[in-house]
């Protein structure tokens, strides 16, 4: 879905873009190009479209995210892959939220923060029920293992 | 006697502490008035503006001058209102900075949350022997921070000394025991307080202008030059005409212009320089009830003082010139310090040996060597050194041949000579890429242009990351993230093999690692790539697909005392029974994505 929605905008921008630039009238257009100003938003539409349709499904297949042994582990991403260990004791906050989207869909994202940037993780999409027994889970067990934490 | 829970206890070890320690706790403090003769002196630069805007309105007449004089008066008033408003007191276990000037607000500061003083003398206050004095608690944003600006200084010392005194109790009981089990090496509390570790000879300022700041100082002082002349020519009336031919007179004489060009980057050096020996002046790195207190400055004296406690780790830092000398620079990783590329300097430019004595005795040694990155590694350096700047010159030789315009020589040349530089630059990354662990802290470097190691204490690692791009995947290799609640928040171990993504990891924090050993080596990563037409299937009805997914993963999944090679493992239990039934739960809703409606 927010795949959809880069997807407009890009082939939206490429629209406006080639729009501009047609109309322009430098020099440097060739001329083919600038009698026929739609070729870049349909180039750019052309080119992304097997990445959009592929990106859910992707996705699908690789986030995965896992609790056990007091270690959340989570793993994201499309063409950068990212997997992430996170001890339950160096947890600060666990936060739950929902988009609008993400209501709709009965979903939640969980975030999990810990004192850095690199150690914090975010899991998307989960049902709702889930992420909150999750988030609970978690802010239990981090109260009882909680050392430093940082 | 004041306070009753807190003045007992750092008390006792000096049986004369309670009485001037009872005595303050009682009476709030006011700053030093002395304070009041700076406050207008360091206002009047934002009065000016107004000021030369009344005079432009006005005119010199009676009537603006008696706006200047109001607004004098006013500046002063405010002053004084505002030291008079402003108290602080140490009460019992906390530090209160009372402001009631228009609207009342208390701040308080636990003694034991304070994790460093910072007393600083900028020129105005040490010709009147006050200091600022800047207390971090380690919250986030400046303003969350206790300051007093205008304390004498013998006052800033003592308060200095009771912040801090009372600081420490706290944590002496807290902390050893969770720490000392597994790293009983590094225990900082133990040593004798109150010795110096190092006086950076002044000699060593010779090494400034290589560190490479403040080399842009000229061009600044340059421009605010030009700028203060805009502004005061305007002021004086010879208003923008005369600035204007004065440009257009430079303009027309071109070499001048050049001159000053050549002179500003000659000046570089010098100017940098001598701005790096007056903010290095006579450096000092000492150890004070637990504390690392670093001095330093020629003017602005300033003294910061870090708990050793919060010390994970250091940084030593060294730009190209600095390594062709044999220098380099130290930063402290401490959690929770504000502004830390400041304030959390070590050492300024040292000899490299000297460096390494001092960190192994301010903060503790790194022991074991580093482990270098897999040769892929090197090609990937190599490649990201040199292809930009041979597109580039592929790109303008194209240009030149279809535009036949000689201009593209002039982006073509240099863009060879990067791409030929890239072959040494790619090649001395490579050769600084390493990561290693010596039992007590890990350490990883990168970096050619500006090198920087990090060793950081095992027990500040808070996470693992580990990243693959795209490009990266093809390579097979990985970048490793060490999330560190300290400095920079996370060290990059970048191009490792997918042995020592794992190795790395699971030998610094063993007990996190290896459940998921399978899946982090490379069953998960074969999977996931083998995977998406299967799991598209089932994507329709979310349930099975979910299902599916799960089924999958414990398979994956295996408990530490097996250690297993990659793939084994069955069923996960194994630990404790009721780690598995929590567990065969958590996975019914393993998977994630934007399910497409």
């Amino acid at each position: 879905m927010e795949a959809l929605i880069a997807f407009v905008l890009l082939v939206g921008g490429s629209f406006l873009a080639g729009r501009w630039v047609g109309g322009s009238g430098w020099p440097w257009v060739p001329d083919w190009f600038a009698a026929r100003p739609w070729l870049l938003p349909v180039a750019v539409g052309v080119l992304t479209t097997p990445f959009l349709l592929a990106e859910p499904f992707v996705r699908y297949a690789v986030h995965r995210w896992e609790l056990s042994g007091d270690v959340v582990y989570a793993r994201t991403g499309f063409l950068t892959r990212e997997w992430v260990f996170v001890p339950v004791s160096r947890i600060q906050t666990v936060d739950k939220a929902q988009g609008w989207l993400e209501r709709a869909l009965g979903l939640a994202t969980l975030e999990i923060r810990t004192a850095s940037h690199a150690g914090s993780s975010t899991i998307k999409g989960l049902d709702y029920a889930v992420a909150a027994g999750l988030a609970e889970r978690l802010a239990n067990r981090a109260e009882q293992l909680r050392d430093d934490a940082t | 006697m004041g306070p009753p829970p807190g003045g007992p206890a750092p008390g006792g070890p000096t049986p004369g502490g309670p009485a001037p320690v009872g005595r303050e706790s009682v009476t709030p403090l006011r700053l030093s008035p002395k304070v009041l003769l700076i406050d207008p002196v360091r206002m009047l630069p934002s009065l000016l503006l107004p000021l030369v805007g009344v005079l432009f309105v006005g005119g010199f007449s009676g009537r603006s001058y008696l706006w200047a004089a109001l607004g004098l008066v006013g500046t002063v008033a405010f002053a004084v209102v505002r030291w008079a408003t402003l108290t602080y007191e140490v009460l019992g276990d906390r530090l209160e900075i009372r402001r009631s000037l228009v609207s009342r607000s208390v701040r308080t500061i636990p003694l034991e949350r304070i994790r460093g003083v910072d007393v600083s003398t900028p020129p105005l206050h040490r010709v009147l022997g006050l200091a600022v004095l800047k207390i971090d608690t380690g919250a986030s944003g400046g303003d969350e921070e206790g300051r007093l600006d205008g304390v004498t200084l013998g006052e800033a010392e003592r308060l200095k000394a009771v912040l801090l005194r009372r600081a420490r109790p706290a944590d002496g009981g807290g902390v050893p025991v969770p720490a000392a089990g597994p790293l009983a090496g590094e225990a900082p509390a133990a040593r004798p307080s109150g010795r110096t570790i190092i006086e950076v000879p002044r000699m060593w300022l010779l090494y400034g202008p290589l560190s490479g700041a403040y080399l842009l100082t000229p061009f600044a002082l340059a421009g605010g030059a030009v700028g203060l002349a805009f502004q005061w020519g305007g002021d004086f009336g010879f208003g923008r005409d005369a600035a204007w031919t004065a440009g257009e007179w430079l303009w027309h004489h071109p070499y001048l212009l050049l001159g000053v060009a050549v002179l500003l980057v000659l000046a570089m050096p010098f100017a940098g320089g001598a701005m790096y020996a007056v903010f290095n002046w006579d450096f000092r790195l000492m150890e004070r009830d637990g504390y690392l207190v670093a001095e330093r400055g020629l003017v602005n004296r300033r003294s910061v003082s870090l708990e050793s406690r919060r010390v994970r780790g250091y940084e030593i830092v060294e730009g190209f010139a600095e390594r062709w000398a044999g220098v380099v620079r130290v930063w402290a990783i401490v959690t929770g310090l504000g502004d830390s590329s400041t304030r959390g300097q070590l050492l300024p430019d040292v000899p490299r040996p000297v460096a390494f004595q001092v960190t192994a005795d301010a903060i503790g040694p790194y022991r074991a060597g580093l482990r270098p990155h897999p040769p892929i590694a090197r090609n990937r350096r190599l490649f990201r050194a040199i292809f930009p700047w041979a597109a580039l010159t592929v790109l303008a030789v194209l240009g030149e041949a279809v535009t036949g315009s000689p201009l593209w020589w002039f982006l073509a040349v240099p863009a060879l000579l990067l791409a030929i530089l890239g072959v040494p630059l790619g090649i001395d990354r490579y050769r600084s890429l390493g990561h290693g662990y010596d039992g007590v802290r890990l350490a990883v470097r990168s970096g050619s242009l500006r090198r920087s190691q990090a060793v950081v204490e095992r027990r500040a690692v808070v996470g693992w990351r580990v990243r693959q791009t795209w490009f990266q995947r093809r390579a097979g290799v990985f970048t490793l993230i060490a999330g560190v609640g300290a400095g920079k928040g996370g060290y990059e171990a970048v191009d490792v093999s997918r042995a020592q993504v794992v190795g790395l990891p699971v030998e610094v924090t063993p007990d996190w690692v290896t459940p998921f050993l399978p899946g982090a080596g490379s069953e998960g990563r074969s999977s996931a790539v083998a995977r998406p037409e299967e799991s598209s299937v089932g994507t329709g009805s979310e349930g099975s697909s979910v299902r599916a997914g799960s089924e999958e993963r414990p398979s994956a999944v295996a408990r530490p005392e097996a250690r297993p090679p990659v793939g084994a493992g069955d069923a996960p239990g194994g630990g404790d029974g009721e780690g598995r039934s929590r567990a065969s739960d958590d996975r019914r809703a393993a998977g994630g994505g934007a399910p497409t409606s």
